[in-house]
Formats: C-alpha cells, structure tokens, sequence
C-alpha cells in the first residue's frame, strides 16, 4: 500500500504539473480535489486516465470519481481493490 | 444613423438535412438525427453516438468543414446577385479533420496542410462569392457561430458593410470526439438536454450561415435585433455554476435589441446535455425571467455542433419567427425538476415575434442573439461612430525577450528572431494558473499582464480580443500524439481544453477578471488586424479598458507544415504584442485605427487602399515611418505591392521591412504595432534602422503606418497625441 501509494505521489506530481509539492510534502490524506493543491474537475479527468491506461481500472461516474479522488489514501484503496486478480 | 439589420437569407447543412425546408420537416417531426459515428473507425470501443451529416458530397478535394460550409454559403447566397461586403465565420476545426490523417501517414508534403488553417475555411468562401471585404474567422469554442453573427451586426451598424454572410461551421474530427469523450461530457445513450437522467452531448457537425443586410430585401425573412457577448472569466472549461457569464450575455442581447424580458416570445436554449451546462444555463434564465417563455434546445436532434451551433440555432430560430414554430426539447423526457424550467414536449405552433438564442463555449466564451420579425419592433439606437482607439498601455514579446529587450536590440538595428524564452515568460505568472498551462496561453497572459501593467491603470481591461494564426499548435500535436500512440485510448482532457483558440484568451480573462466581451478570431497573417477590428466592434464606450492581442507559438513539427512563411531552413521565431485600449483619450499616449483590411486581389485593391489612407497628398504628408510586413511566403508578390504602393502615393517616409528583424509567424505585425507605439513612446525612431534628417516622433499628430501586404491589403495607423 505505501509502495502504490509513494507511486502514486510521483504520477500525479508528473501529470499535473504540481508546483511546489514533492513526494515528501504530499500529504497522502489532505483533501486532493477542491483543497489547497488546486486540483480541479480536469484533473481529476487526467488522473482518470492515468489510473485506466496505468492500472486498467476505469472510472465511469462521476460518483464513483468523487469517492476515489477524495484524497490520495482513498485513490490507492480503490486501485488495490479493482487490480485485476484482487481478492474482494 | 440607426440602421435595421434584416436577414435576406440563410442556409444550413446539419444531421437534420439539407435545408431549410429538410431542417423544419424534421424539426417538426421531433425526430433525433443522432447515431453512432460512423465518419472514421475509434481503435478501441463502440463509436460514440454522434450528430453526423448524412448527405455530403464526397469528391471535392477539400476537408470536410470547407465542403459543408460551401453548401451552407450557397444557400444563403441563393437569392442575392452580389457578393456580400464581408464574410465572418465561426470555426473551430478548420481542415484539421484532413490534418489528422495527415500528421498519422506523415506525411511532410506541406501543400498537402493547406487548408488546415481556420481562416482558410473564410477566405475559401469569400474567394468563392468575389468578395474581396474582410474575411473574419471567430473562433470561441461552442459560441462561434453566435459570436461570428454578433460581430457582423456590430459591422453593419458602424457602416463598414452593407451586406455580410455571417454563420458557423464544424466538421466532426478526432480531436473533438475524443476530447469531449475524455472530459467525460458525452452522452452515450444519445443526448437528452435538461432530462433528469442527462449525462452529456453527441458532438456534432454542420455549417449555418445567415446573409445580413442593412438595405431592406423585397422579402426579409427576419431581423437581427440584437447581440451580446460576455466572458465568465471563471474556468476553461466548466461554466460558471450561477449561470453569471450566462445572465449577462442574455442581458446584453436584450439591451442591445432594445427589449425586456417580457417581449420575448420562445428561448431557444444552449442546452447541451451536459449537467453542469443546463443546470447553470437555467438558473440564469430563471433570474433573467420571472415567467420563462416556452423554450427548448434542438441538441437532442442535432447533437452539439460547436462552432456551427450558434448558426444552426441562428437559422432555426428565423424558422420560428417566419413560420412560428417552436421546435421541442428533442431526447428530454422527463424535465429534471431541479432546473425549474418546462422544456417544450413537442414542437408547438404559436405566434413568435422575438426569439432569444443562447450559445456558451469553452473559455466561459458566450453569445446570446435577439432574431425577430422584420421591422415589428422599435429600430435599435444608432451605433456610436468609433474613430479610433486610444492607446494606454503597450507589450511585445519576441526572440529577445519582453518589449525593453526588444527595443533595446532594435535601437541598436539588431534582429529579434527566434523563439521566446518560456522560463522567462512564465517567471511572473502567478503559478497556480500556469500549471495546466503550455506555450501560446501563457505567452498570452505574459503580454497581457505586461500591457496592463505598462498602462499604469487600476482597474483591470474588461474585455479581450486576440488574433493568433494558428492557435495553441502545442497543446493540439499532444493530444493527436498522445491520442496516436495510445491507438484512440487515452486522449489528455488537458490538452484539449488547451488546444482550442480561444483557451489563452479565456485564460486571460481569468487572470484579469475581465467580464466583458471576450472574442477569439483567427486571420493567418492578419490575425492582429482582425482583433483589432473586432475591439473597434465590441469595445464598449463605458467599459474600463480593453486588451488587444496577437499572438503566436512556434512548433518544431507543425509550424513548418502550416505555415507557408516558414520556407526550409527558416528558424522558428513566435512573439506577440498587446495593447491597452480604450474610447477615452484622456492621458492616451495615442491613437491607433485600422484603415484598412481587404484582399489584395480586388480589381482596385491598391486606389482602394490609398483612397482609405485619405488619398495621395494626404499620405505624403502623413506618414512619418512605415512599418510593412512582407510574409516571407508571398515575399515576390509583396516586393511589387510595396513599390507600387509607394510609386503610386509619393510617399517618401522611411520604411522598416519588419518581419527582417522579427522573424516569421503569423501574428508578426502585433509586435510591428508595438514597435511603433513604442517609437511614438520614445519619441523618435530608432537611427540604426532607418536613415533621415528628422527621426523626432515628438510633436501631436506624428502619425506611423503599419501596412501589411500579401494576400491581404491591411493599414493600421498609429498617432501620437
């Protein structure tokens, strides 16, 4: 889980461009969308995509997005979750 | 002199059919035209539902948004012997269709990407008609078309035409069926607006156009009573959630016509599909209305068709108040009650005089029209006489960097070609904003922050025009890369959102809060002169200020395909310049106004010309320096123009060739206008460049021209007070 989710820290850095954050200051628990990061509705479109082509796991609905992208925690539970083979 | 604008005639190409009469039959049968694509094969997944144009012709070497255009204009143009005045068209794909398959074979045969340019799909009409007025391509995303028809409104007001052919066309492409299926904004069930159960749009595809007259037809079919525009200045993207760019271009349109609320007789909707889109489309309208009007959108039946909605919207709506037919909410079954609103069930038969459009776009761009019957309400008030805008404030950005290094290396007679440095463009941009951001749109907002800073002002510009040839090349090779290399799988929303022309306008907006008229136009080489004619348009006497762009990005892979200045062995150049301008002349530095702006191939394009500078004496004695931009593509053509010109005027001004020293891309002469403003400024001309006993640019009324030659005829004349 630490691993996916220090993974995770690095993708989304990368893909939106952050400034200012680094693995280390990404608080994996701090609100990701709507919060101090900035990170808006195409953000969380991009991260969509990233979590599709990267992991297989799509992301259909605008509710289930909201869940997942709550913060970086909830990101890596839902993606541990849905890997293709996992247990539930 | 108040003048009515009438609608002479109009033409449309849509899913719906071919026509007028075709539109309506299907309008009236409350009929869907939207079905799977079918136009190109998607790599991965089940084709998307779609507006697709059945009937096109096939055989005709050119990309698809020329060819429904084509049949759009010829329509309108049915019942008229004479050219219009001046052709304005929204587009927002251009040949990109063409250019898609292009960029996957690659091919690098760069005639081939001839017609990917917006403008082309204009100039293409206009050859066609022999009109040799301004062919103004608006581009602002899902608004263009309305924003176009605006524009020609503002135009036949002023007097500068008589007659324009004004409309809206797309053509459906990869980049708009996959960038909207990667913001998750299609419906793939088809498309329900204002349903409970609405989950997006079908993207379309159709052209539209309206010929608009201020010289009463035989048989008007309409009237354009009004316009408006404004901007949300709030998100690229997503409208703002109160509706408030919405209310206020609906608010415009009615004060522009003339009317309340209450006058009008049936809304014609935006309506997308989209939640966020009908949700804040209806709380403004709820604001605006107490008792809403019956209304309806027409996307269920014809998918969203972006550019050509606004048109396509524009020609229904002259259906509505010719045979009063109030065309029903198409897909919509059951009304989603927290919109409050009643869309029309079926289409309905009831008298309609005044019928309110709407149209919002990408970068909170909107646009709102007022059509009605022919001369049933009060004439609109006169338009005030604009001669000229004052200049307050002044940026330019080249290959040496912002407007001092710029001046600094000119006064010295060296060059300023190459490319900007992003690093130093980007270092005052406030980082949150920039992030998403990639080339053209932060050059944008580099030189609006440095024009609004250099004007000394307060209060921010309220309003933005910006001309850019080719628009955010960056952004639009990304997502067709990425979109190739993923085989059809992953498309960046980012770098769509980002790859539309008027994102860096929009985003402008945003910074500056700018609330105001916020228009897009694209004119390859003449790209400034068109925003400068479109701020001269819509700058509002009251508004605070308003900004006037050009702007343009080099691209290693696609500038050298697309543009035809760019001959083998050019070194990319990119730049822009800006201007703070406003209808007041108090504390102006001076004034600037566009003389001039036509192809250079009409039979008396240079007595024309030289008539608008105020004739041969007038010139001789005017002009302190000319600034002549020579695309290096018609360099020949424009040789000959330049000597002519000069042989036939007497003018014996200096002259700076200036794209020698600011390399070549398309919005070159926004950077000459800031080069002359700038000499204005410093009260003289810079002596390593031009020879002569007196540089002094000191006393009122010293006067610079900035010609463009080429294909295109374009003066703007720069003043000092």
């Amino acid at each position: 889980m630490d691993k996916l989710i220090a993974e995770l820290k690095v993708k989304i850095i990368d893909i939106l461009n952050l400034q200012d954050v680094t693995p280390d200051n990404f608080d994996e628990n701090v609100q990701l969308v709507g919060g101090s990061l900035g990170i808006d509705s195409i953000d969380v479109l991009e991260m969509v995509v990233m979590v599709e082509r990267d992991y297989g796991i799509a992301i259909n609905s605008q509710e289930v997005g909201e869940k997942v992208f709550s913060s970086l925690t909830s990101l890596a539970e839902y993606i541990r979750d849905n890997l293709p083979g996992a247990s539930s | 002199m108040a003048k009515r604008v009438y609608i002479a005639g109009a033409g449309v190409i849509s899913p719906l059919g071919t026509g007028l009469a075709a539109t309506e039959a299907a309008l009236r049968d409350n009929r869907s035209a939207i079905k799977p694509l079918t136009l190109f094969t998607p790599l991965h997944g089940k084709p998307l539902p779609v507006g697709q144009v059945a009937e096109l012709d096939e055989c005709f070497p050119l990309p698809r948004t020329h060819r429904l255009a084509l049949v759009a204009a010829m329509q309108a143009m049915a019942s008229s012997a004479k050219p219009p005045d001046a052709v304005i068209l929204g587009n927002t794909t251009g040949g990109i269709l063409t250019t898609e398959q292009l960029l996957k074979d690659k091919a690098d045969n760069k005639a081939l990407y001839r017609y990917h340019g917006l403008n082309t799909v204009t100039e293409f009409i206009a050859e066609l008609l022999g009109c040799h007025g301004p062919a103004i391509t608006v581009s602002t995303a899902c608004s263009s078309g309305a924003a176009a028809i605006a524009m020609a409104l503002k135009m036949l007001r002023s007097g500068k035409a008589q007659t324009v052919l004004a409309g809206g066309v797309d053509s459906l492409c990869r980049l708009t069926y996959f960038g909207f299926h990667a913001l998750q904004l299609v419906d793939r069930e088809g498309c329900k607006p204002l349903d409970i159960d609405r989950h997006g749009m079908a993207v379309g595809e159709g052209a539209a156009m309206l010929l608009l007259s201020t010289e009463k037809p035989d048989h008007p079919l309409a009237e354009l009573l009004g316009a408006g525009l404004s901007c949300d200045a709030y998100h690229p993207a997503a409208p703002h959630p109160e509706g408030h760019g919405a209310l206020m271009a609906m608010r415009a349109a009615l004060a522009d016509a003339g009317l309340k609320p209450a006058d009008i007789d049936y809304i014609n909707l935006h309506g997308t599909g989209t939640p966020e889109n009908d949700l804040a489309e209806a709380k403004a309208i709820t604001t605006l209305f107490a008792e809403p009007p019956p209304l309806s959108s027409i996307k269920g039946a014809t998918g969203h068709t972006l550019a050509a909605a606004g048109a396509i919207e524009a020609v229904v709506s002259v259906s509505t108040v010719v045979h009063n037919l109030q065309p029903a909410n198409t897909g919509c079954l059951r009304p989603d009650p927290a919109l409050g609103l009643t869309p029309l069930s079926q289409p309905v038969t009831k008298q309609t005089s005044a019928v309110l459009s709407n149209s919002f776009g990408f970068g909170g761009n909107n646009g709102c029209l007022v059509i009605t019957k022919a001369d049933r309400f009060a004439m609109p008030a006169a338009a005030p006489a604009v001669s000229g805008l004052a200049i307050h404030g002044w940026a330019c950005l080249t290959g040496a960097g912002g407007t001092e290094a710029t001046m600094s290396l000119l006064a010295q007679g060296k060059t300023v070609d190459g490319m900007a440095d992003l690093n130093a463009i980007s270092k005052n941009l406030p980082p949150p904003l920039v992030r998403r951001l990639k080339r053209l749109p932060r050059m944008t907002l580099s030189l609006a922050q440095a024009a609004h800073q250099n004007s000394g002002l307060t209060p921010n510009p309220a309003s933005v025009f910006l001309g850019t040839g080719w628009g955010a090349l960056t952004e639009t090779y990304d997502f067709l890369t990425r979109l190739s290399d993923s085989e059809d799988q992953f498309p960046s929303p980012t770098d769509f959102v980002g790859s539309v022309h008027n994102g860096p306008a929009g985003q402008a907006a945003i910074m500056l809060g700018a609330t105001g008229a916020n228009l897009t136009v694209s004119g390859g080489d003449y790209s400034f002169e068109q925003a400068l004619l479109a701020t001269e348009m819509f700058l509002e006497k009251d508004d605070n200020t308003g900004l006037v762009l050009g702007v343009d990005e080099g691209h290693p892979a696609l500038s050298p395909l697309f543009d035809f200045s760019i001959l083998p062995g050019t070194p990319l150049a990119d730049g822009g310049g800006a201007l703070v301008v406003s209808h007041n002349q108090e504390k102006a530095l001076g004034c600037v106004r566009l003389l001039f702006y036509e192809s250079s191939a009409a039979p008396r394009a240079l007595d024309d010309l030289l008539t608008a500078l105020g004739g041969v004496q007038t010139i001789g004695n005017k002009y302190r320096l000319l600034l002549v931009g020579i695309p290096a593509g018609e360099r020949e053509k424009g040789e000959i123009q330049l000597a002519r010109f000069m042989q036939q005027s007497g003018c014996t001004a200096p002259v700076i060739d200036y794209r020698r020293l600011t390399g070549e891309f398309a919005s070159a002469s926004a950077v000459a206008a800031v080069m002359a403003v700038s000499f204005l400024a410093a009260g003289q001309m810079p002596d390593a460049l031009v020879t002569g006993d007196n540089l002094a640019l000191e006393s009122a009324g010293d006067t610079i021209l900035v010609l463009g030659l080429g294909r295109y005829f374009s003066a703007m004349e720069f003043s000092r007070s």
